[in-house]
């Protein structure tokens, strides 16, 4: 076909080679995450932390009508909710009493037996600002960042349960993985049956249970805690319970109310032990008993600390 | 490109960011954290390829590179290697959009269709053989056949809303250029 070349859309071999070097630098840029990983996901998380924030004004008004659709269904179903309300109400009432005597004989057998526990986790609570935009990857970012002091590998909660970890830190934003994505790994405990195991993220509501010793002693139901193995996570954690599939396979219901994540505790984890000199680790400074003068550590410090 | 655009092409690019900036914050806000049981469709792609058939002159390549790479830094895609494809295949729509033209609305579809299964099937083989993390299967074929049935949506909605259509053989812009 005949045609003329003059037009914008062919401008020629120009545009084809400019077209050509940005495949290029893209397909480049591709090849960079593939081998150096952390630096480039550092770039997502910084372009990240510039720009979403700003998306602000336009994510409130869908926000507002999404949830203004959503309260509209609940008046719909007003009187079946309040009366399942009391219910709980009742139950609940009955658990606070049991839980309230507990805590007073915990309280006093600790007392009897002088345990020291752990400092009490403290944590930062943010805002969910956005989800991951892709029904492949369940993660979210939240309006804390480096700016409040988070760190990677912090566990994060909702008010019940965990919800997963942070991966990725910004100023003034954080992403959390969640623990439905298929890269999240968390080693996680049964108390009923001392079992542990890891629960593998795998993009379903219900992540299995994987690596369990002895699948025949837990029992769906059975409450799921963190292990703290490993030292990425605190201890005792609220997982979720046991469920057990019409395939027999054993996974876990999240305690989280991932159908709504708005606030989100990130919980200050103990730091990680970070390693700077490689050589401490082989041979650590080494403790000395003497007089200090004639500490080897101490000789450029000595004039110092006199003594 | 040497030519000036008009004032109405300016307006027409405009639109199509707003358009854009529309669809990824929708994606964005976290309304349900489940994961889903079904894909949607990839609407930035379905907008992108209706634009780039019908009227490549309102979306330039830069436009959809910024954009797209934006959306892959965004959601967590693999950065650099979506947009690469997308880039590829609206250059090759571009070329082809004096032929589009010419097509029913299901040859149009037809193309279109190869050129986002193309996309799709080298993104996913790509992703294969670096031994990045890949998503799901039956989500991505999902996706892929979601936007491939959005797409004659997508493209009448803008005929008929927005006045996206085919230019008519011998159309001119205002300064008198064949289109």
């Amino acid at each position: 076909m005949a045609r003329d070349k003059n037009s914008e859309d062919f401008a020629g071999p120009i545009r084809r080679l400019l077209v050509g070097l940005l495949v290029l630098a893209l397909v480049g840029l591709f090849a960079l995450w593939r081998i150096d990983s952390p630096r480039v996901e550092r770039l997502r998380a910084s372009v990240v932390d510039r720009i979403v924030p700003s998306f602000d004004w336009a994510m409130a008004p869908i926000t507002g009508a999404a949830n203004l659709i959503a309260d509209f269904q609940s008046y719909q179903q007003l009187r079946v909710q309040n009366q399942e309300l009391r219910r709980e109400l009742q139950q609940m009432r009955a658990w606070k009493e049991a839980a309230v005597q507990l805590g007073q004989e915990n309280a006093k057998l600790r007392d009897l037996n002088n345990v020291s526990l752990d400092p009490q986790l403290t944590y930062v609570t943010g805002v969910v600002i956005t989800d991951s935009g892709s029904p492949f990857r369940q993660s979210v970012l939240v309006n804390v960042g480096a700016h409040d002091g988070i760190v990677d590998g912090w566990p994060t909660m909702d008010g019940l349960g965990l919800v997963g970890r942070i991966a990725g830190v910004g100023r003034n934003t954080s992403r959390v993985l969640l623990l439905t994505d298929t890269s999240s790994r968390i080693p996680v405990t049964i108390p009923a049956s001392g079992q542990r195991a890891i629960l593998a993220g795998d993009n379903t509501m219900l992540p299995p249970l994987e690596f369990l010793e002895d699948a025949g002693l837990v029992r769906p139901g059975d409450q799921v805690v963190t292990s703290g193995d490993g030292g990425v996570f605190p201890a005792d954690l609220l997982v979720g319970q046991v469920a057990q599939t019409s395939d027999g396979r054993l996974r876990v219901r999240l305690a989280a109310d991932y159908q709504r994540l708005e606030f989100l505790r990130v919980l200050r984890s103990q730091p990680h032990e970070v390693i700077d000199d490689p050589n401490n680790l082989l041979t650590p400074e080494a403790e000395f008993f003497g007089p200090n003068i004639l500490n080897p550590a101490s000789l450029n410090t000595v004039e110092r600390s006199d003594g | 490109m040497a030519e000036r655009a008009d004032a109405r092409t300016w307006m027409q690019r405009g639109l199509f960011v707003a358009l854009a900036f529309l669809i990824v914050v929708l994606r964005l806000v976290p309304l349900d954290l489940r994961p889903p049981q079904w894909a949607a469709p990839d609407l930035l792609l379905a907008i992108t390829l209706v634009w780039v058939a019908r009227q490549p002159r309102y979306l330039p390549l830069p436009v959809i590179a910024i954009l797209f790479l934006s959306a892959d830094l965004l959601f967590m895609r693999p950065p650099g290697l979506w947009t690469a494809l997308v880039v590829i295949l609206t250059e090759t729509l571009r070329h082809q959009h004096r032929d589009i033209r010419h097509m029913s609305l299901l040859g149009e579809w037809g193309t279109v269709a190869i050129g986002i299964v193309a996309v799709t099937v080298v993104n996913r083989l790509i992703l294969t053989v670096a031994f990045a993390p890949l998503a799901p299967l039956g989500l991505t074929v999902m996706e892929m056949v979601t936007t491939i049935l959005i797409y004659p949506v997508v493209a009448l909605a803008a005929q008929f809303l927005l006045g996206i259509s085919r230019t008519a053989p011998g159309e001119m812009d205002a300064r008198g250029h064949r289109l």
